[in-house]
């Protein structure tokens, strides 16, 4: 398990950091934040909940139930408030007892690009047009570890809404200028086919898809650690949310960057306390 | 089936799923995927098809990338 001056593991898969490790996770991301302006790609900062429906529409639920985390609230009624009060709040193994909850209607955000394309609902481009984002992003998983597998992390995404030549175009640009970014810092790294993590895959159309049309490739640090991601996405998010261009469903491809991935990376390769090259 | 066949049938299977093709399409070099005229909700249709067509189960280690590029890709992997 990594230990490191600045950081702090909260044993409920999330992390702390401060000083130095903090000031890293910063200069990545606007390391990132300066790729993206490669493409005048104009900067969103979103809430942390996404609404239900948004996720609905892309099958989200049905592809990934595993990893959602849901902000729940108490049912308002005071009489409820009342059972919650006098009650046990939380007893001693830290389990909140919420007597009534009031319905669930969002969702922590689970990738930083879904707003994206929700925000952009209706819209039709007559030009390849990029956005990026950095969200702070929710993944329930059976097992964390410090950096490399949270609940919660750092996303930052660059986003290509373009024709399919555009897109393919777009994603080509962004990994050669990976490549470039890691071969200066020096990390040991490779691009790998990959799969997102489809629930119940043998059932779902979209992972047999992905197994004959590979959309998704990771950059694996030290063959093992995804710190990045390229994902076509094709007509998917177009359709879902009509975004339009030449009288088409848009197409969308997007590189994502896990931000404390990446200070894990920096952690292993250079030594807990650096010096650290510049990302 | 002949090739030719098999060929034909392939091309009507995805017709029938995209009435708004442009005439001689698909030709059998049309990117299936990329142009959107094989969805991943129809592929898993189309391999049931397929077994009709081949008479005999799809050996699912064949499911590697680019076998449904194209029309010639599909045969190339399937029926050849």
């Amino acid at each position: 398990m990594i230990d490191a001056p600045g950081l702090r593991w909260k044993g409920n898969g999330q992390s702390v950091l401060s000083g130095p490790l903090l000031d890293l996770a910063e200069r990545l991301d606007r390391r990132f934040l300066s790729l993206a302006a490669r493409w005048d790609a104009a900067d969103h900062r979103f809430p942390t909940f996404i609404a239900a429906t948004v996720l609905e529409r892309i099958d989200w639920f049905r592809s990934f139930p595993q990893l959602a985390t849901f902000p729940a609230s108490l049912d308002p009624d005071e009489a409820n408030l009342a059972v919650f009060t006098d009650g046990e709040p939380v007893d001693g193994e830290g389990r909140v007892h919420p007597s009534g909850l009031a319905p669930i209607r969002d969702v922590l955000t689970p990738a930083a690009c879904y707003h994206l394309y929700d925000h952009h609902e209706g819209q039709t481009f007559d030009r390849p047009r990029y956005f990026t984002t950095h969200n702070t992003c929710f993944r329930r998983e059976d097992h964390y570890v410090p950096l490399e597998r949270q609940w919660s992390f750092s996303m930052r995404e660059i986003v290509c809404m373009g024709t399919a030549t555009e897109t393919r175009s777009f994603l080509d640009e962004a990994t050669t200028e990976v490549d470039r970014l890691v071969a200066g810092i020096g990390l040991p790294v490779r691009w790998e086919q990959a799969s997102d993590p489809f629930f119940q895959p043998s059932k779902n159309p979209q992972y047999l898809m992905q197994q004959v049309d590979p959309t998704k490739y990771e950059l694996l640090f030290d063959d093992r650690l995804a710190i990045a991601s390229t994902n076509v996405h094709h007509d998917h998010f177009g359709r879902a949310f009509a975004i339009g261009r030449d009288g088409e469903p848009v197409r969308t491809a997007c590189i994502a960057f896990g931000i404390e991935r990446w200070v894990a990376a920096f952690i292993h390769h250079y030594g807990p306390e650096g010096p650290w090259p510049a990302p | 089936m002949t090739e030719d066949e098999i060929r034909d049938a392939l091309r009507a299977w995805i017709a029938e799923r995209n009435p708004d093709l442009p005439p001689g399409e698909p030709a059998d070099d049309t990117p299936l995927i990329e142009r959107r005229y094989l969805t991943s909700l129809q592929v898993a249709d189309l391999l049931l098809y397929m077994e009709q067509l081949a008479r005999a189960p799809i050996d699912p280690t064949r499911m590697k990338p680019g076998v449904f590029r194209s029309i010639d890709a599909i045969h190339s992997a399937f029926f050849s």
